[in-house]
């Protein structure tokens, strides 16, 4: 008897014996293939859509001769809007502005956000809460309703801006929104107001992770607090902010809603455009439609290179 | 709990299946009317689908370029509104893109001789809208309780401006001004560039802009507001509405979708002619343009019989004399003649106004045209270029609209 109980024992247990019954002629590796497409699919089907049928739909129309005269007889004539676009002068000063634009506007977006997340990361500031949603009010806020406030608020004749620069500054009032380098300036200003917020957050969130240790080692070594921020807070905060701002450059590039409702869409004289409200306007109000979706590509390539030089160059992928 | 809490979302997903246009047609227009036209649109709309069980009428208010841009995309794809609403220069293009049905086979001839010649619009021998309205047009709306005697002339409008136009609370900038528009659009500087003599474009479709009939008037509009001071400095359509509404300017040039809000806002307006520069001089001549329905292409010939009736009943006499009692110019015959209209001194003015002016082109570059002149007319008007700079920047501006559109 004892004999058999050992017997028993020490039989070996075939290893599917607890797993659950296998479907016939499925391997395990089938199965997780299965399993991963089941995942995968809507995601994959849900991309192909709505990202790349619309992304090869508008290279076909980029090499087409589609516009309002030929907006159901339209045929593909190859690069030739690809050519116009880049002999067209005004491509090039809207380049130009629009790379004013984004620099600009980082800029200021990282250097202010930065700025308030190191200050409200320090241990005298009271009620932190409170001055976070304050902070963030100007992103939380849809962004046209923040857009059309400020156009209002940067008319010359009864707009808060005027308001306060001639009645509390003694300065004289802007023409704002009438004249080219002041409207894009009234852009700029509005969309950095909408920016900051942003960088803030993310630089909040890095700043936690910072070891306070290194602040102690630091102190003990008589660290100015300046040598702090460039020795210690920059370089532990780059992780986080490189992709932010990489980011934040491709949306400020692309932002089409601030500058067409501050500038009333690139007033005055289409002097205020930036590439993505100018393919707007090519689009939906020259009816270029071939035109413009060859604007859009190259839109897109000039996004596309800066993004891999940037995450290359900073390694902030690595 | 959580039985009824099934209960109820098997409910709402019932209810979210069930289709509610079941057994009815559905007849959506998108239109441009605004303020108390839209309101009255609304109305009639609601009482007529509450007297009827087979249909829905549905209206959908959209900003003319959206409106124009939306439709014909959402056509060349086979969908849109089953009629569409709006000024006579959009048939050109919606004629181009075939994203409107002609009428012609669809109503008799008796129907449309109901109408007057804007009545019925017309595009390459095509009948392409029915309108219930001589809707676009500019003319000179007064204050009367500021401006007692409207000026026979802009020069009289000039001095009397000045003494009018005034610094009340001494902060060095005027408070109420002789005269206001949107002098952002070149829609509203049509009356001055006819006033000299000049025209948007010849009888061939050229644009005939770079002429010292352009620069005299961009130049007249410059010393009206910077030597004479009369107008604003900076006016777009919201600025000029605002003043005028808080009796901040004695009169302003707009039209007719506008003038039912100052009666609202509790002005006591009246409409006159813009006067001539001079006495005896040629009366300045502000686009006209009718506005009306059209049908969309993708209507199914099931459903056409319904949006006829429906577009029937929304220019018949019973729509129009509803719109005469908010200074609306009808264009059915019956009710142009009628004492309703001809003993109506408002409308009259109108009318007189309506006879003073020039017929929009009825062309597919008059997009361009638009366009073009805009951006040179602001530049200008901010100072960063010369009546002579501009004049020439117009005309170039629309010929390479023009010309790039074509690619």
């Amino acid at each position: 008897m004892a004999t058999t109980v050992l017997e028993t024992s020490t039989t070996p247990v075939p290893e599917t014996a607890n797993k659950p019954p296998r479907k016939a002629g499925m391997t395990e590796k089938t199965r997780v293939r299965l399993f991963l497409a089941v995942l995968l699919g809507p995601t994959l089907f849900i991309v192909l859509a709505v990202v790349a049928y619309p992304f090869f739909y508008n290279v076909v129309l980029s090499l087409s001769n589609m516009n309002i005269y030929h907006i159901r007889d339209w045929e593909l004539i190859g690069p030739q809007q690809y050519v116009s676009v880049v002999m067209e002068p005004l491509f090039w000063t809207i380049f130009g502005k629009t790379i004013l634009w984004t620099a600009v506007n980082v800029f200021f977006h990282v250097s202010l956000g930065v700025m308030l997340a190191v200050l409200l990361h320090q241990a005298f500031v009271k009620g932190k809460p409170a001055w976070r949603i304050l902070l963030i009010l100007p992103w939380a806020l849809p962004q046209y309703i923040t857009a059309l406030t400020w156009r209002g608020m940067f008319n010359y004749e009864y707009g808060a801006v005027n308001l306060v620069l001639t009645k509390y500054m003694n300065l004289p009032a802007v023409e704002w929104l009438t004249s080219p380098f002041e409207a894009f300036c009234a852009a700029i200003l509005t969309n950095i107001w909408l920016g900051f917020p942003f960088m803030m957050v993310i630089a909040l969130g890095g700043l936690q992770s910072i070891p306070s240790a290194l602040y102690e080692a630091a102190d003990v070594d008589g660290a100015s607090a300046w040598s702090k921020f460039w020795n210690i807070t920059l370089p532990m905060l780059k992780p986080v902010m490189i992709p932010a701002i990489t980011l934040g450059t491709v949306w400020t590039f692309n932002n089409v809603n601030v500058i067409w409702l501050v500038s009333n869409g690139g007033e005055p004289a289409d002097q205020t455009h930036i590439l993505v409200s100018y393919v707007y306007e090519a689009a939906f109000f020259m009816y270029r439609f071939g035109w413009a979706a060859a604007l859009s590509m190259v839109i897109f390539l000039i996004l596309f290179l800066f993004t891999q030089v940037l995450l290359k160059r900073t390694g902030a992928t690595d | 709990m959580r039985l009824a809490a099934l209960l109820c979302l098997a409910a709402l997903l019932a209810g979210c299946g069930a289709d509610p246009y079941e057994g009815k047609t559905r007849v959506r227009i998108w239109h441009t009317k605004d303020s108390a036209e839209r309101a009255n649109l609304e109305r009639v709309v609601a009482e007529y689908n509450a007297q009827h069980t087979d249909r829905v009428v549905e209206v959908l208010w959209r900003e003319t370029e959206d409106l124009r841009n939306l439709f014909i995309i959402a056509s060349v794809g086979g969908k849109g509104p089953e009629l569409v609403y709006g000024a006579s220069d959009n048939v050109s293009l919606f004629a181009m893109t075939e994203t409107v049905r002609p009428l012609g086979d669809l109503f008799s001839d008796e129907f449309f001789e109901q109408f007057t010649e804007d009545g019925v619009v017309s595009w390459e021998g095509d009948t392409l809208m029915v309108a219930d309205q001589l809707g676009a047009y500019l003319t000179m709306v007064v204050n009367q309780d500021l401006m007692p005697n409207p000026p026979a002339s802009l020069d009289s409008l000039i001095v009397w401006g000045q003494d009018f136009t005034e610094d009340t609370n001494g902060d060095g900038r005027p408070d109420r001004y002789a005269i206001t528009w949107n002098y952002t659009e070149p829609f509203f500087f049509v009356p001055f560039l006819t006033a000299f003599g000049g025209w948007v474009m010849d009888d061939d479709g050229r644009p005939t802009l770079d002429t010292e009939a352009t620069v005299e008037a961009i130049q007249f509009i410059l010393d009206l507001r910077d030597k004479y001071q009369i107008i604003p400095n900076e006016a777009d359509y919201n600025i000029s509405e605002m003043l005028f509404k808080d009796n901040r300017a004695a009169a302003i040039i707009n039209g007719p979708w506008a003038f039912a809000g100052y009666g609202e806002a509790g002005v006591n307006y009246d409409l006159v002619s813009i006067p001539p520069i001079e006495p005896g001089a040629r009366w300045p001549a502000p686009m006209v343009s009718p506005r009306g329905y059209s049908v969309n292409a993708n209507v199914s010939d099931e459903d056409l019989p319904i949006v006829i009736e429906v577009l029937e009943y929304l220019v018949s006499e019973e729509m129009q004399r509803i719109q005469v009692d908010l200074d609306v110019i009808p264009t059915l015959r019956r009710v142009m003649e009628s004492p309703q209209v001809q003993d109506n001194p408002r409308l009259r003015s109108a009318l007189l106004q309506v006879q003073r002016g020039r017929a929009m082109p009825i062309a597919p570059a008059m997009r361009q045209v638009w366009d073009g002149m805009r951006g040179p007319y602001q530049l200008v008007m901010s100072g960063d270029v010369t009546a002579e700079e501009g004049a020439r920047m117009m005309q170039e501006q629309v010929e390479k609209r023009i010309a790039d559109t074509f690619l």
